[in-house]
């Protein structure tokens, strides 16, 4: 990558910072995250005994005993199904206009009149929104991650790796909104196709259940052909709750299908907006 | 040499995605943009100015024909890298501020960051807004949102300037402040290309014209040509009405004013003539000019002849 390409990636990245911090629900993102990280550097005591044992003291009360490997496992397993389901849906919500604007009359035109391909420019809008969710997570799981590990001595990387899913799975649904916007420049449109594959995709993950409801092969097969298509936000929760308590990984076919899903979509994306008339 | 800017049969076709039906917008456009040339682009409404200057930029492909930026391909992003732009009812972001927004777009130039900081005040200076640089464009009202756009069309000292409509919204000083730029701008060899339905301000500043109507060039040529030797007028007092009714016979045109009687001939020996026989009946000569018709003359015959 030479230095101009990398000056008009770095200047397309901050712009879109710079767009996602003029929003108010950016802001609402960042004041949760850091309400979560008050709470638990201050309100939280945790008293650790002997190295295994410890109590949790919340507005006075004191709780018996845990083990503090399982009570940090605990507490992460809580804030990852957090991030990754009403996180996710906020991520989403929150960025979804970050990509239809660009496309916004009077904005494209002089965006495209500038001697940058196209697919540079989405490219790079991709990737701004990426940083912007990125550093939304990571400024939450790291400080919630450090707090505990400074109070309880428990350094738990499975935590830190299901932030990493948290970011993948929501770059494969970042495609969607791209494809979406690239079609219809409409931030609204972008957001329900995305949240609908949010919320079919636990329903397709029930294929045992479903087989049994649906009476005809048809039907059953478009299920199935639907499950492996569709990014499995459902499964990869699973093992985002795997990877915090330590558990085996099961099969990592959810990961690499909804790459390919991921991919595909933005490749289909970026054909579009390359052929579009604007 | 190769020209600024050359199109050849350039042909635009919008299709419905439902009906099917076909909106030609460009019908075959030819025309070359010399270099360092001030070239205005005019036609009336809809008549497919925008949508050649966003073929030329891009922003929209070509059905049939090309166009080159300097003897490249338009299609090719790097034939936009002398070309600094200002769009119509342009939308930019409110969130910037006016230095945020020169920083952006001129990186997307390629500009790299020491320029950008030299070059930004140098333009929000120009423009007449430097003590607005940090305020965000939101609080912006049009004419500076305008001068901005200008500046942001300035920032990687462009060879060659689109302006499409860019006295849009702005007031009579700071149309002449941008006319004054543009002019010191022509002078340091720039080629201006513009895009206005302003005929007074393309007539005032360009050299070469272009009309286009329904897609199509309807006339071409240089402002100075297309304006000029339109006819003599001459005014007089007292003219019998004999001589009236022969004069009449050889006018373009002949109207009473202020009990004076007002001819206009095409050519200067017919005006020449007339002189000498109102001069014979001892006629009174009021007034003798040669007339030039406006731009706006030349732009409705073109429009409706085609």
């Amino acid at each position: 990558m030479n230095s101009r390409t990398m000056r008009v990636t770095w200047a397309l990245v901050r712009d879109t910072f710079r767009e996602a911090l003029a929003r108010k629900i950016f802001w609402g993102f960042i004041g949760c995250s850091t309400l979560l990280i008050l709470f638990f550097l201050f309100i939280m005591r945790v008293d650790v005994a002997e190295g295994a044992m410890a109590t949790i003291s919340l507005f006075g009360n004191t709780s018996r005993g845990e083990d503090v490997n399982r009570l940090v496992h605990q507490v992460h397993g809580a804030i990852a199904a957090f991030l990754y389901t009403a996180g996710m849906f906020l991520a989403v919500f929150a960025s979804a206009g970050l990509i239809p604007s660009v496309f916004e009359p009077g904005r494209i035109e002089l965006l495209l009149s500038k001697p940058v391909p196209r697919h540079h420019i989405l490219l790079g809008r991709y990737l701004g929104n990426l940083a912007v969710i990125a550093a939304n997570i990571f400024y939450l799981v790291i400080a919630i991650w450090l707090i505990f590990g400074i109070k309880t001595g428990v350094w738990t990387y499975g935590f830190l790796l299901s932030s990493v899913l948290t970011l993948y799975v929501f770059a494969v649904l970042l495609t969607v909104v791209i494809l979406v916007a690239v079609f219809t420049e409409s931030t609204v449109v972008a957001t329900m196709v995305t949240f609908g594959i949010m919320l079919i995709s636990p329903i397709l993950a029930q294929q045992g259940v479903l087989d049994r409801l649906l009476s005809s092969q048809w039907s059953r097969s478009m299920v199935h052909g639907l499950y492996y298509a569709l990014p499995k936000v459902f499964d990869l929760g699973a093992i985002s709750r795997r990877l915090v308590l330590g558990d085996p990984m099961g099969s990592w076919m959810p990961l690499w299908s909804s790459a390919i899903f991921g991919l595909v979509v933005l490749a289909t994306s970026l054909y579009a907006f390359e052929r579009r008339n604007y | 040499m190769s020209c600024a800017i050359e199109a050849e049969g350039l042909v635009k076709i919008f299709r419905s995605r439902w009906s099917g039906k076909e909106v030609r917008a460009v019908d075959g456009i030819s025309l070359r943009v010399e270099r360092g040339s001030t070239f205005g682009l005019l036609g009336p409404n809809g008549a497919g100015k925008t949508t050649f200057v966003k073929l030329l930029l891009s922003a929209a492909h070509p059905t049939a024909g090309r166009a080159t930026v300097f003897g490249r391909d338009s299609r090719e992003p790097e034939a936009r890298r002398p070309i600094g732009y200002l769009p119509e009812n342009h939308r930019f972001p409110t969130y910037m501020t006016g230095h945020s927004m020169l920083d952006f777009y001129g990186a997307l130039s390629g500009m790299d960051s020491a320029s950008r900081r030299r070059r930004i005040p140098e333009l929000l200076a120009t423009v007449g807004l430097a003590d607005w640089g940090n305020t965000r464009l939101g609080k912006y009202s049009k004419g500076m949102l305008q001068r901005v756009g200008l500046a942001q069309a300035l920032m990687h000292a462009p060879a060659l300037l689109v302006l499409d409509e860019p006295s849009d919204g702005v007031d009579p000083i700071g149309r002449r402040q941008i006319r004054d730029i543009l002019q010191a701008l022509e002078q340091q060899g720039a080629t201006i290309f513009l895009n206005s339905h302003l005929l007074a301000e393309v007539e005032l500043f360009c050299r070469d014209v272009a009309i286009i109507h329904r897609g199509k060039v309807a006339l071409e040529g240089k402002v100075k040509d297309l304006t000029a030797g339109s006819g003599y007028r001459i005014e007089a007092d007292n003219v019998p009405e004999r001589l009236e009714q022969e004069l009449r016979a050889k006018a373009m045109a002949v109207a009473q004013r202020n009990g004076n009687v007002e001819f206009l001939f095409g050519s200067r020996e017919q005006a020449n003539e007339a002189l000498d026989l109102l001069r014979a009946e001892r006629c009174e000569i009021e007034a003798v000019a040669c007339t030039t018709s406006t731009l706006e003359d030349v732009f409705v015959k073109a429009i409706h002849e085609q």
